[in-house]
């Protein structure tokens, strides 16, 4: 496996993803949220004027950069290719409902990982969930839930979320007076836009050629154990968000009084187990969608729509937990969200009687 | 794609719009400022804020003049009328922390000060106008040693375990996080 490029190209990943995401928060972004997807598709949707939560509002760079990275690196590396075609409109309310698994946990799994190499205990009960998840949805695959193998085909738009994120990325340079930019909270907290939008685009780039994802990874082990290199990608991140945790002095363990966090063990539980279920049925993360989006999956680019609307409705809704806790909208939410997706399996099972 | 006349004719025209659309652009560039596309929403805002800010001032102007005069007991008064009357508005609240602190009833103002910073999170911010971050840190501090002694001298008390936790959700809000 040593000798292997791909295992490299995980490992480099990984220790990149995590130590970026631990040093973007001492640049600038809100504490343990150095690179948070759903956080970051909460604040665009904001900029664009889905919600109206003015603290939760900014255009962030990185999020465009993972995109336009991937989508550099697809092109470069002739990866790019337009398909899509399977189960558009589940995958449309996948992305939905993986903002309101993100929104009651606080974080996308990323942030999860950077939370918990924080010394945020409370994200302990959210790995539980995410792994509790994915394990659930792997049963579903192996019993025959599957919503279908996409199509190629210039039909399907791929490069059409590509050149929405170009015109994001016109938007944050040009800020023309619709697009909203906070100046209290925490989308007024961020890296400056060059480190910021760097990031992104090497982090997307490099992600694109690794096909490294948290979820896929706790998919992969599940399946292959040690043999998958995307197990050692996880353990790169982890070991570089918690070196450069301790480096920077942000490594606080305990339960009580963490950034951005709530006590509610069980619903950060079932939020990140909506969010595994969710992931490994469409096939990645938020991370991960945006990366395939880049590539010219408009199935991926459906759940990023998706993700756009449920970053809006988690705000305007009162969906989104706080660290006063979760509110009966969330809990409901989640509830729906897990109604979704065993419906969802109940329709997409291949029965073999 | 370029197969037949329909193929050139779509191209030729697809050309032609995106040559209007830039010029369009390109001759109104700037002109929006103030204007036609008004201040741009989120400047906008910023009056309403900078409004708001001011309407808190008037609002809350004879509270402080009570506060300075010494009266804190009728400046609380005044805050339960001005808080019923007024059930969304944060400042109410935060004004009776510091009041309450004053009076050193430490457990009150933790509970007024949530209240006020779960309306609205501008207090716990450094940069906001309204902000009294240094005052919250110094009630989490205070709050720690103090409300955390008492409650983990005494275990089955609720009431001393709920103003604990209000402690360490202004402890979680002054960590920052993205909400």
């Amino acid at each position: 496996m040593l000798r292997d490029r791909h295992f490299w190209m995980v490992v480099v990943a990984g220790l990149l993803l995590g130590g970026l995401g631990a040093l973007l928060a001492v640049w600038g972004n809100p504490e343990n949220s150095g690179i948070c997807v759903s956080c970051f598709i909460e604040n665009s949707a904001g900029a664009l004027g889905m919600h109206d939560n003015s603290r939760m509002q900014y255009l962030r760079p990185e999020l465009i950069g993972f995109v336009l990275g991937a989508m550099a690196s697809a092109l470069l590396f002739r990866e790019f290719r337009s398909r899509g075609g399977s189960a558009p409109l589940p995958r449309l309310f996948a992305g939905i409902f993986l903002m309101v698994g993100c929104g009651v946990f606080i974080g996308c799994p990323i942030k999860l990982f950077l939370r918990l190499t924080a010394g945020d205990l409370t994200a302990v009960a959210g790995v539980a969930g995410l792994v509790a998840g994915v394990w659930a949805g792997l049963r579903g695959l192996a019993n025959g839930v599957e919503l279908g193998q996409p199509s190629r085909g210039q039909g399907h738009g791929g490069p059409l979320i590509p050149v929405f994120f170009i015109l994001l990325l016109f938007f944050l340079f040009v800020r023309p007076g619709f697009i909203l930019f906070s100046t209290q909270g925490s989308a007024a907290q961020h890296a400056p836009v060059p480190i910021a939008l760097g990031a992104g685009v090497v982090l997307g780039a490099l992600a694109q050629r690794s096909r490294f994802c948290i979820t896929g990874s706790i998919r992969d082990v599940f399946l292959m154990g040690k043999r998958t290199p995307a197990l050692w990608g996880v353990l790169a991140f982890l070991a570089a968000a918690v070196a450069a945790n301790i480096a920077t002095g942000r490594y606080n363990p305990g339960l009580l009084g963490q950034p951005g966090a709530h006590l509610e063990h069980l619903w950060s539980f079932l939020g990140m187990g909506l969010v595994g279920w969710i992931s490994v049925l469409i096939g990645g993360c938020p991370f991960r969608q945006l990366i395939k989006a880049g590539e010219g999956d408009a199935d991926a680019g459906l759940v990023v729509v998706g993700m756009f609307i449920g970053g809006a409705l988690v705000q305007s809704w009162g969906i989104a937990a706080t660290a006063a806790g979760v509110s009966l909208a969330g809990k409901v939410a989640i509830l729906a969200g897990f109604a979704s997706i065993l419906a969802t399996s109940l329709l997409f099972r291949t029965r073999s009687i | 794609m370029l197969n037949d006349t329909f193929d050139k004719i779509t191209w030729l025209l697809l050309a032609v719009v995106i040559a209007a659309l830039a010029a369009l652009l390109a001759m109104n560039h700037g002109a929006g400022d103030g204007k036609a596309a008004g201040l741009g929403k989120a400047v906008e805002r910023e009056m309403a804020y900078r409004a708001r800010i001011e309407l808190i001032g008037k609002l809350y102007g004879p509270v402080e003049e009570l506060r300075k005069a010494g009266k804190n007991q009728e400046a609380l008064l005044k805050l339960d009328e001005l808080i019923r009357k007024y059930p969304g508005e944060a400042h109410g609240h935060i004004l009776q922390g510091e009041i309450l602190r004053e009076m050193g009833a430490l457990d009150e103002a933790v509970a007024s000060f949530e209240a006020g910073v779960k309306l609205n999170g501008d207090y716990v911010d450094a940069k906001s106008p309204l902000s009294r971050r240094g005052t919250i840190q110094g009630l989490v501090d205070e709050g720690l040693k103090s409300v955390g002694g008492r409650a983990a001298a005494n275990p089955g008390n609720r009431s001393l375990a709920a103003s604990l936790r209000r402690v360490n959700y202004l402890k979680s809000r002054l960590a920052g996080g993205c909400e």
